[in-house]
């Protein structure tokens, strides 16, 4: 019986910082890493360690990157005059998974939220204005989530790059594609209404 | 739209409930205590997700439950839906047709009610808050676009409270929370000012037949004129905003005022006139949302008999629109009443058992 076992609580505990994941989710991962084969446990402890040990961010664009610079900075078929500015690493990998953008990208790690401390200063603002200093960008397209904060954050990045001379777009949020109207939400139908494109 | 058939278990006092009410209006009788009201909050509970008693919802269990489940079986003119909820130790979860909803605000809209308890005085000389809380709760029934523009303007709102009380407060990020507010600002303004002028065609007709003759108008009164702008204000008003730590412009210090022939409601009118201007406020309600949505809403009257004379509660129910479905509530046991007379069906409840008469 697993009452008064510290270290399964601890475990319980490090399973909950999870994005995702409950206290009743947390204790069945934990009840399945200690009853499965010792190996499995191992593997992954050691899976998290190395890939710690050897994931940072890439020294230009700030995605998470095993080599610096990353595949996407250091690829010579990318165009390079084009910086995409997502949030979070995941907006990176899910762009790359539509294919079809082939310019660079640069990671905010965050949006601006004063209610969790967040200013410029707390996100990678100051490296992309260095990068667009350097003169080979000539756009800037903003790709911050559908939420207050993205939006702030989208109108800060640009009025701060506005007088630089690049081009600054935000990305369209809709419907998705193959779905019909029937199938998107209410928020999404009248943002997608809001932010129409004439025909 | 009519509600057929509403069952709820583990709700309040009540005792497993069957509730089919009528086509037009039904008397749920019973003395204090014994859940006339709580059926009527189940109803909106299970359609609008909020209680109008509280806003715990652990209250809404039963004691020594931890759960509860509310159905309810509507009839559309075009369909029929089926709503349901479970709460389960403060988690709750929807399902429209049988299909469970994302998100809570999915289920607004999908069945309008407008609910008054004899506490909905307090909107005509209540604080005003308590006008922008009805505006909010019955634009976001009518309007996703509203809702949405709610959403975003209240955390933009905490956002930039916050960000005026911290240390790390510039200009330039004053003024990108400023324009995010003012966007989603002009949307709540325009809304607003859309709904009190339809309410006031509909509230000046509902006054007139409750009142008799009586002349009621509602004047939108927005913190920020269109005009001014809220951009404009808002940089304005930063300074003392930075030195009080809070925004003091903007949608959410809005108001609007009920006239009775030319003298504002709130201050001159007597318990009676203003227990039938919120009325008359309610009655425009089921006409607004009938012009907007081609379907009439469920009206849910909670006492409100005791407190009208003979003459009065008979006007009340002709101002209520044929076709409309009406549950009121009561602790009479006069038979004789107008209410009475025009009920198309009567229900007792005692200690939280539901009868039908
Ligand atoms: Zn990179």
């Amino acid at each position: 019986m697993l009452v008064n076992a510290p270290s399964m609580e601890e475990l319980v505990e490090a399973l909950r910082c999870l994005p995702g994941v409950g206290k009743r989710s947390a204790e069945r991962m934990a009840l399945h890493l200690l009853s499965a084969p010792a190996e499995e446990a191992q593997r992954l402890s050691e899976a998290i360690t190395t890939a710690r040990a050897r994931i940072r961010t890439c020294s230009i664009c700030c995605d998470l990157t095993e080599a610096d610079p990353c595949a996407v900075c250091s690829s010579g078929r990318r165009d390079r005059g084009v910086i995409c500015v997502v949030e979070r690493p995941a907006g990176t990998i899910a762009i790359e998974r539509g294919g079809g953008f082939q310019g660079l990208y640069h990671v905010l790690h965050g949006a601006l939220n004063p209610l969790e401390g967040a200013g410029p200063d707390e996100l990678t603002v100051n490296r992309l204005m260095a990068r667009v200093d350097k003169g080979d960008v000539r756009e800037v397209i903003v790709a911050t989530n559908a939420t207050a904060e993205g939006e702030a954050t989208a109108l800060y990045l640009s009025r701060q790059l506005g007088t630089k001379g690049v081009a600054v777009s935000r990305i369209a949020h809709g419907v998705p594609m193959g779905g019909g109207l029937e199938y998107a939400d209410d928020a999404t139908l009248s943002h997608a209404l809001e932010g129409r494109v004439r025909l | 739209m009519h509600l057929t058939s509403l069952t709820a278990e583990g709700f309040r006092c009540l005792e497993p409930l069957t509730f089919e009410p009528a086509p037009g209006v039904n008397i749920l009788r019973g003395d204090n205590a014994q859940g006339k009201t709580s059926v009527l909050e189940a109803v909106l509970f299970l359609v609008t997700a909020r209680s109008h008693r509280t806003n715990t919802e652990r209250e809404l269990v039963q004691r020594d439950a931890e759960s509860f489940r509310i159905r309810g079986a509507f009839q559309r003119s075009d369909r029929p839906l089926q709503m349901e909820v479970n709460w389960w130790r403060n988690t709750k979860r929807f399902k429209v047709n049988g299909v469970t909803q994302d998100r809570v605000s999915d289920i607004l809209g999908k069945v309008n009610v407008v609910f008054f308890a004899p506490e909905d005085v307090a909107l005509i000389r209540g604080a005003g808050s308590l006008r922008r809380r009805f505006l909010d709760m019955e634009l976001s029934q009518l309007s996703s676009r509203y809702l949405h523009a709610l959403q975003r303007y209240r955390e933009s709102l905490r956002q930039r409270n916050e960000l005026l009380r911290g240390d790390k407060m510039d200009d330039s990020l004053l003024d990108v929370w400023d324009a995010q507010l003012a966007q989603h600002g002009a949307v709540l303004v325009e809304e607003r000012g859309r709904f009190v002028q339809e309410l006031n065609e509909h509230a000046r007709q509902a006054h007139a037949c409750i009142a008799g003759g009586e002349a009621m108008t509602a004047v939108y009164a927005p913190n920020v004129s269109p005009e001014t702008g809220l951009e404009a204000a808002l940089r304005k008003a930063r300074q003392g905003d930075i030195k009080r730590g809070a925004t003091n412009r903007g949608p959410h210090r809005d108001d609007f005022e009920l006239v009775l022939e030319d003298r504002p409601a709130r201050n001159y009118a007597s318990q009676g006139q203003q227990r039938t201007a919120a009325l008359a406020l309610k009655l425009a309600e089921v006409a607004l949302i009938e012009a907007r949505t081609g379907e009439y809403p469920l009206l849910m009257l909670d006492d409100v008999l005791s407190e009208l004379d003979a003459k009065r509660s008979r006007r009340l129910l002709e101002a209520v629109p044929p076709g409309v479905q009406c549950i009121l509530t009561t602790t009479e046991n006069d038979g004789g009443t107008p209410a009475f007379e025009a009920a198309d069906a009567q229900f007792v409840i005692d200690g939280g058992c539901l009868a039908r008469r």
